[in-house]
């Protein structure tokens, strides 16, 4: 006969300080979930998220031989980890373990200390009876492919293949067009320091193309990428058509981005008159050496205009970050080119942040440079042709913030710094390699801050501008640092990956595939053999979106059966009917 | 309706002052700190804006730097060393040259060189008048005075006075007409009811009398103090020699107690003590306000100075009973009044005198105007 186990389950009320104690009489919680069945010991406690409250729990595990732990505190987002480590200290499996939220969920939210207490009780009464059905789960490890995919061969692209293939390591850098180096290849000075660009792409496209570990396909592209972190393969298509196969165990994505197009904004007049530029195209007239208009004659008034495109509800809401410091280093290679020029610079706001930015901005303006302050919520400035008798070729109309003038300026030449926009490609790509995207076609990062260059998908990095416009400083800081993860990854030889996936009954699947449709990893495919669907643990992330929509109750989801979630059910319920009879 | 903006002002500008401003970033702290500024003469920062931008109508109808004392506390404050107090003092002589309809205080301002030729010249003009028509021989008189009135008579003297009275009157009045045009006329914005002239030219004369705004500004007790001691001493001296020569210049040396000498006195020691007390401070740098001299400047205290020298020396030969160098004194005296007063009435640094009370003036107006306007359009409409 199978015996069941004994449960003796540990139960921990905190106070997290009076963040919960405030609202919640811990102590009447500790007591009355104590006399639930199972519960060997309920104890509260100050901070259970200290060392000496996750001691208490190793203590009492080893002490009154518990097998199952729940903690009452805050978020199984900020602590679930925490407490799964202190149970694997002790020598259980980290998954008997369950968390009830009583600080986000109940003090946080409520004003009512009796009500609070009842919701509580009730949280932690659902917890203890989940947590009789959890069952051991033992972690995964793959093996890793120590190639690397990088995608898109600019600065940052760039970048990060030199520091993996310096390693030892094999890398596979796809560019779409016909020379590596991107937008930095179309840059005559970098800002602040005033270094030609090219100085500092030259060398390395050179060790580039004459590494041993790079292998370097230009105008090609990557169609669809397979497998899971540590073992993908890809086709390489070039314009031939020539298909080359390849598999690594990493990817970078550096696809960089594409300057905004001006001809929508109409009262910018760019394509109607002749020498309104882009400042992509005045960048290509510098690097050609000479500022000239188009018809060849040497301008006397050149305005500069920001945040075109940017920072504007009917083009792009977000700030482009690099055009401010772009206009203040026109304006001093303008001055230096032309002594007599009269500079105008006409910004929305200033934007000089970060290392020797605030300095270029400052040393800028002692170069007889006239900054014009407009707001783009009382209009963009109007560019007209000018008449003959205005000694100019056009006239800018706007209202000057900082004076409240409606003021005229004189041009010649005027340079729009035009937007950074993701590429009209950058939905393929994400589709390809599985990395998820922002509203404005930007790739997402796994965390805003503490993890800036990987993605959702486990062995997929995004650097550089893909994931928002971007210096070359930032750019190849993410470079430089997805390209340590991913070392870091190979050097580890092995990767971890997540244990609460779904398995499918295959006795019970009926083949309908419902779940390969929803699943939005691409971790379910169809075996065509058997007629029932199979689950890739690795590529499966555990969100049971197929668990609950398969029809026939095939699928598990692991750490989230059936049974786990309706005796957690069942224990609110109860306690609720508990309490108010 | 739009103005143009000019990058080539703050050129031109630079004549009259330090310098361009470009480093100013409009934090507004100077406004911030401004004891002087209200609601509606919000300065120096809008002034700056003006200069920076080159929007020379703004400027021409801006009254604001006559409103200001210049205490430095603004540039004591700036964050980016930007002297808007400087900036100030900068505008007050560019727009005296915008006042001035014939162009010639431009040209005082813009050059030394043709400050100090026009100086000379007049220096020059007037040694030459004396050595030609001027006998210094003549002898003490019987009761055994010099003879002053005899070497220069007080009547000819006296015509030659109003003659240049009036002619500086004329360029000064016109100027001031300018002024008015520029400030009050141009400004659409606000329009200044008649009676409004009678009420508020009061506040400007009590001004005028007592320079009390300036004592507005903190720490600058003995600074105010100077000021008014020396406008008043001038202003005593131009009002003697200019309506009662005849009595402020006798032969007849008076008791020391008499009026006439103790006028006499008040004025020597407030032109030597203060003109004394702003060529050290010029020089010194010791204050904001002194920390950068235009030639103006200098050519106006150093002018002051020689002026109360001369007349000190005047005074002692005829005390002493030295009919030659007395007479010689009071040559240089001339020599070295005319030319000052003919540059700096009409055309330079002098003519604040008149600026500065008038600039009060018409800034209540616009204060007041603008009130009752507001008023106005808060009123219910029956």
């Amino acid at each position: 006969m199978f015996k069941m186990e004994e449960k003796r389950i540990g139960v921990y009320v905190c106070w997290c300080g009076t963040n919960i104690s405030r609202m919640v009489d811990v102590e009447a919680v500790a007591e009355e979930i104590g006399r639930l069945p199972d519960v060997v010991i309920a104890k509260n406690y100050k901070y259970m998220c200290y060392d000496p409250g996750q001691d208490l729990i190793v203590r009492d595990i080893r002490e009154h031989k518990l097998n199952r732990v729940v903690v009452s505190a805050c978020s199984p987002r900020i602590h679930e980890l925490t407490f799964r480590k202190a149970l694997a200290n002790a020598g259980l499996n980290p998954y008997m373990f369950e968390m009830a939220n009583i600080r986000e969920q109940v003090s946080w939210v409520h004003t009512d200390r009796e009500e609070a207490t009842r919701k509580a009780k009730a949280l932690v009464a659902a917890a203890v009876t989940r947590v009789r059905f959890h069952e051991a789960l033992d972690k995964r490890k793959v093996e890793i492919n120590p190639a690397t995919l990088i995608i898109g061969a600019g600065i940052s692209g760039i970048s990060a293949a030199l520091e993996i293939a310096d390693s030892g390591r094999k890398v596979f850098l796809v560019e779409k067009m016909k020379y590596p180096g991107g937008h930095t290849a179309d840059i005559d000075l970098s800002f602040p320091y005033m270094v030609s660009a090219r100085q500092l792409l030259e060398p390395k496209i050179r060790r580039l193309l004459n590494h041993p570990y790079i292998e370097l396909f230009t105008e090609s592209r990557i169609a669809e990428v397979y497998g899971y972190v540590g073992n993908f393969e890809a086709e390489v298509e070039n314009n031939l058509g020539i298909k080359t196969k390849i598999s690594f165990g990493n990817i970078i994505v550096a696809t960089g981005l594409k300057p905004f197009n001006p001809s929508s904004v109409n009262l910018h007049g760019y394509g109607k008159l002749p020498d309104v530029y882009t400042s992509v195209e005045f960048e290509k007239m510098l690097v050609s050496g000479e500022i000239k208009t188009r018809d060849g004659r040497m301008p006397k008034n050149i305005a500069i205009i920001h945040c075109v495109g940017s920072r504007h509800n009917d083009y792009h809401e977000y700030c482009s970050r690099i055009c401010c410091m772009l206009g203040l280093k026109y304006c001093n290679q303008i001055r230096s080119a032309l002594p007599d020029a009269n500079i105008y610079d006409i910004y929305a706001d200033m934007r000089s942040f970060g290392k020797s930015c605030e300095e270029l901005y400052t040393q800028t303006a002692t170069r007889n440079i006239m900054f014009l302050n407009f707001d783009q919520r009382q209009g963009l400035p109007q560019i007209t042709k000018a008449c003959p008798d205005e000694h100019c070729e056009m006239l800018i109309e706007f209202k000057e913030r900082l004076s409240n003038e409606s003021i005229i300026v004189p041009a010649d030449m005027i340079i729009l710094l035009v937007a950074m926009e993701a590429r009209e490609d950058a939905r393929e790509v994400a589709h390809a390699v599985g990395v998820s995207m922002c509203g404005n076609d930007f790739y997402i990062e796994k965390h805003p801050k503490l993890d800036p260059v990987a993605t959702t998908t486990d062995g997929v990095y995004i650097v550089g501008s893909c994931q928002g416009p971007k210096d070359i400083t930032d750019s190849v800081a993410q470079a430089r640092a997805a390209a340590s993860r991913v070392l870091a990854t190979i050097a580890a030889g092995t990767v971890e990956v997540e244990v609460t996936t779904a398995v499918v009954n295959e006795d019970v699947c009926c083949g309908c595939q419902t779940c390969i449709k929803v699943c939005p990893y691409k971790a379910i495919s169809f075996n065509q053999e058997k007629k029932v669907s199979v689950v890739n643990e690795i590529l499966c992330k555990g969100c049971g979106t197929c668990g609950s929509t398969c029809p026939t109750g095939a699928i598990k989801s692991r750490h989230f059966t059936d049974l786990q979630i309706l005796s957690q059910i069942t224990g609110l319920m109860e306690m609720e009917l508990v309490t108010e009879l | 309706m739009s103005v143009r903006v000019d990058s080539a002002f703050k050129e031109q500008l630079k004549a009259f002052g330090k310098g361009d401003w470009n480093e100013c970033f409009h934090c507004g702290n100077c406004s911030a700190i401004c004891p002087l500024t209200e609601n509606g003469f919000l300065f120096p920062r809008k002034g700056i804006r003006a200069i920076q931008m080159g929007l020379k109508d703004k400027l021409a109808s801006y009254v604001d730097p006559w409103l200001c004392y210049y205490c430095g506390e603004c540039t004591e404050t700036c964050p980016r060393d930007a002297n808007p107090g400087e900036l100030m003092m900068t505008l007050r002589r560019y727009l005296t040259s915008v006042y001035d309809w014939t162009g010639l205080s431009g040209r005082l301002y813009r050059s030394f060189t043709a400050h100090l030729a026009v100086m000379i010249i007049l220096f020059i003009s007037v040694i030459t008048a004396f050595l030609v028509f001027a006998d210094f021989t003549i002898p003490l008189s019987d009761q055994g005075m010099v003879s002053i009135n005899s070497f220069a008579p007080h009547g000819l003297i006296s015509t030659l006075d109003h003659f240049l009275l009036g002619t500086l009157s004329f360029f000064l009045l016109t100027n001031m007409l300018n002024m008015f045009v520029q400030v009050i006329i141009k400004d659409k914005s606000v329009r200044v009811p008649f009676y409004m002239y009678f009420i508020e030219v009061w506040g400007a004369i009590f001004h005028f009398l007592t320079q009390a705004r300036f004592s507005k500004c903190e720490k600058k007790r003995l600074y105010w103090f100077s000021h008014l001691f020396l406008m008043s001493s001038y202003v005593i001296m131009f009002v003697m020699i200019i309506f009662f020569l005849a009595w402020f210049q006798t032969d007849e040396v008076h008791p020391w107690w008499h009026p006439q000498r103790l006028l006499g006195y008040y004025v020597t020691a407030g032109l030597i003590l203060g003109s004394t007390y702003f060529m050290i401070g010029r020089y010194r740098k010791n204050r904001e306000m002194f920390r950068f001299s235009h030639h103006s400047d200098w050519i106006f205290l150093i002018l002051l100075f020689l002026l109360a020298l001369t007349g000190i020396l005047i005074h002692i030969f005829r005390i002493n009973h030295l009919p030659m160098a007395a007479y010689i004194s009071y040559m240089f005296h001339l020599a070295v009044e005319v030319p000052m007063v003919v540059t700096f009435v009409a055309f330079s640094k002098w003519s604040h005198l008149a600026y500065r009370p008038l600039g009060l003036f018409f800034a209540n107006l616009k204060k007041a105007a603008r009130e009752k306007q507001y008023r106005i359009q808060l009123a219910p409409t029956t």
